[in-house]
């Protein structure tokens, strides 16, 4: 507990920082980086969201009523690459920013100035984004994966978004490469590896994923851009390029991808969980092995976005058994996540909500991803609704219900407040509800034949696209409430307790006081 | 720090391999986890690792071979 008092009279070392925006502008402090982290990819979420209202608002009835077809496929395309690059990615650095060092035990990320330059970066690369809607052309249409010919042939609009593409992996790059050292380097004397909390072993290893993947996306967009202005031929088939080649680059990245945006989420569940059925996680070393297991494989799977491309038969099997298999370390979790619960003093605060609703949909995203794997089927549903229903209960209801569970349960320590319990629920069950009414219709749709990127279609779609619809809506309206709740809870929350959950073991729960002071752990913590 | 030498300088072979071989698979007893963290280098988890990924690769495309021949 020394560390706590060294801390409670450690204010003093902020007195000299610039005070007004200029605060935000130079800080090297994790938690102010991690704070505009956050609020930088609710934003951005909340422009992605947006978008996604426009396409569903058109598509709630058969016809073109709103959004001509080109605008349409812009909202489609930004829509995709805002929410992945723009909210959930950001979201998840902006945790590690805020949780990493004290849950390790350091004082602060290792490289505090390179933090602040990863995280400015970000606001320029949304300008260019969403700054394309307005240039000649509008924005890239060409769906979030930028396939050529479509990316080779469009405007000024997917110059731009190439840039933004490129900035934004610079800033994951030197955002995971802080990560990696802050854990290795930084952790307080007695933390070994095996001590870790799981949040921070899952970020170990993601931020790994993102180094080995990000300089692969770069590299596409890089030939993309070299193929649109400087003559050279790498998908241009006329040239002697090969389209097929960009897919395969671009899944190269594009599946691990996939795991970096949920191995971060399985990590705050595995520390929502055990903290909410008062017992420790169990099978600690699975979770951790598992983890390590997911990301070997995401690597060798990338094709399976590629079954109807043109592959040989050997291939396709090949990428069909071994996605088939990522079920296996993903069911270890999902078995460990319930054995945590079994026979646990249960509560059900928001946080322990969100987790629970993310095992339950997540497993339903797992189940599709396995039917998606199967090539026959696959072929089937390739481009389908289905695809868009697999991937939004991945996405949405895994990553972004993580995201509401660890923001839930993780604001008392960061505000010193507490959000208001009952609206949280409300949020939760809203969020269940509509998220479901959304999505679930969307698998029917895709079985029955509905097309991907479309802004019209046949009549025998109309009624599940009307359920889609209101789904949405409702979605997008229950994620204001998210809103005014953290404002609320910032603003005007009640006091919230030293411990506000009495099952949390890990050290900024233990070892500080809430809310955390702005340097924490200057007096590394001995942990037992 | 002698004997920590000692002890990671005999990791055998067969260490390294069930270590590997249970990231594959996403099971670890925690005893098992506890040694393998006392006993393993970095430098034998990415070696194995590399060359478990080109077996896993390996066995996979054998079976795809069998099931189509």
């Amino acid at each position: 507990m020394a560390a706590v008092h060294g801390d409670a009279h450690g204010h003093g070392h902020d007195d000299h920082h610039p005070s007004g925006i200029m605060r935000w502008v130079t800080t090297t402090n994790h938690k102010d980086i991690g704070t505009m982290y956050l609020w930088f990819s609710f934003a951005m979420f909340l422009v992605g969201g947006t978008l996604a209202m426009g396409i569903r608002a058109e598509l709630y009835q058969p016809g073109i009523q709103i959004l001509e077809p080109e605008l349409f496929n812009q909202f489609t395309t930004l829509h995709g690459l805002i929410m992945v690059f723009g909210a959930i990615m950001p979201a998840f650095v902006g945790f590690a920013n805020w949780q990493v060092p004290m849950m390790i035990g350091a004082p602060d990320m290792a490289f505090a100035r390179m933090n602040n330059w990863s995280f400015w970066l970000l606001p320029v690369a949304a300008t260019l984004l969403v700054g394309s809607f307005f240039v000649p052309g509008g924005a890239a249409a060409g769906g979030w994966t930028f396939y050529p010919p479509l990316s080779t042939q469009g405007g000024l609009g997917v110059d731009l978004m190439i840039f933004s593409v490129h900035i934004l992996g610079a800033s994951s790059i030197m955002g995971s490469i802080n990560i990696i050292t802050t854990i290795l380097n930084m952790r307080a004397p007695g933390m070994t590896m095996m001590k870790m909390p799981l949040f921070v072993w899952t970020w170990l290893i993601t931020a790994y994923l993102l180094v080995l993947v990000m300089p692969v996306l770069a590299g596409v967009v890089t030939m993309l851009l070299t193929d649109r202005h400087f003559g050279t031929s790498f998908f241009n088939a006329a040239g002697g390029g090969d389209p097929v080649m960009f897919q395969h680059i671009f899944w190269f990245f594009g599946h691990p991808e996939v795991y970096i945006m949920i191995l971060p989420s399985f990590g705050i569940v595995s520390e929502v969980i055990p903290t909410f059925s008062r017992k420790p996680l169990f099978g600690y070393s699975s979770m951790v092995y598992a983890t390590a297991s997911i990301a070997i494989l995401s690597c060798v799977v990338w094709a399976h976005h590629m079954f109807t491309a043109g592959m040989p038969t050997v291939g396709q099997l090949f990428f069909m058994y071994a996605t088939m298999l990522i079920a296996v370390p993903t069911g270890v979790k999902v078995f460990n996540w319930t054995a945590t619960m079994w026979r646990g003093s249960m509560t059900f605060e928001t946080p322990m909500l969100f987790a629970i609703g993310f095992i339950f949909l997540f497993v339903i995203g797992g189940f599709s991803g396995v039917i998606c794997a199967i090539v026959p089927i696959d072929i089937q549903v390739q481009d389908t609704y289905y695809v868009i229903a697999h991937f939004h209960y991945v996405l949405v209801s895994g990553s972004l219900f993580a995201l509401f569970a660890g923001a839930y349960y993780w604001i008392p320590k960061w505000t010193g407040r507490m959000y208001n319990e009952t609206l949280g629920k409300w949020h939760f069950w809203l969020s269940m509800f509509f998220f479901n009414l959304t999505f679930f219709v969307q698998h029917f749709l895709g079985l029955a034949g509905m097309p991907r990127r479309i802004p019209d279609y046949n009549l025998q779609f109309a009624d599940f696209n009307m359920i889609s619809s209101l789904g949405a809506f409702g979605f997008g309206l229950t994620q204001l409430l998210f809103l005014y709740i953290m404002i609320n809870c910032i603003r005007s929350g009640e006091k919230a307790p030293q411990m506000p959950w009495d099952g949390a073991t890990t050290l900024e729960w233990t070892h500080l006081p809430t809310p955390a002071p702005y340097h924490s752990f200057e007096n590394p913590p001995i942990v037992k | 720090m002698d004997k920590t030498n000692e002890k990671q300088a005999s990791a055998t072979i067969w260490q390294i391999a069930k270590a590997v071989m249970s990231a594959f698979m996403g099971i670890r007893k925690k005893s098992d986890l506890e040694s393998d963290a006392e006993i393993l280098k970095p430098v034998h988890v990415i070696t194995g690792g590399i060359i478990g990924a080109i077996l896993f690769v390996t066995g996979v495309l054998l079976v795809v071979k069998f099931v189509l021949s």
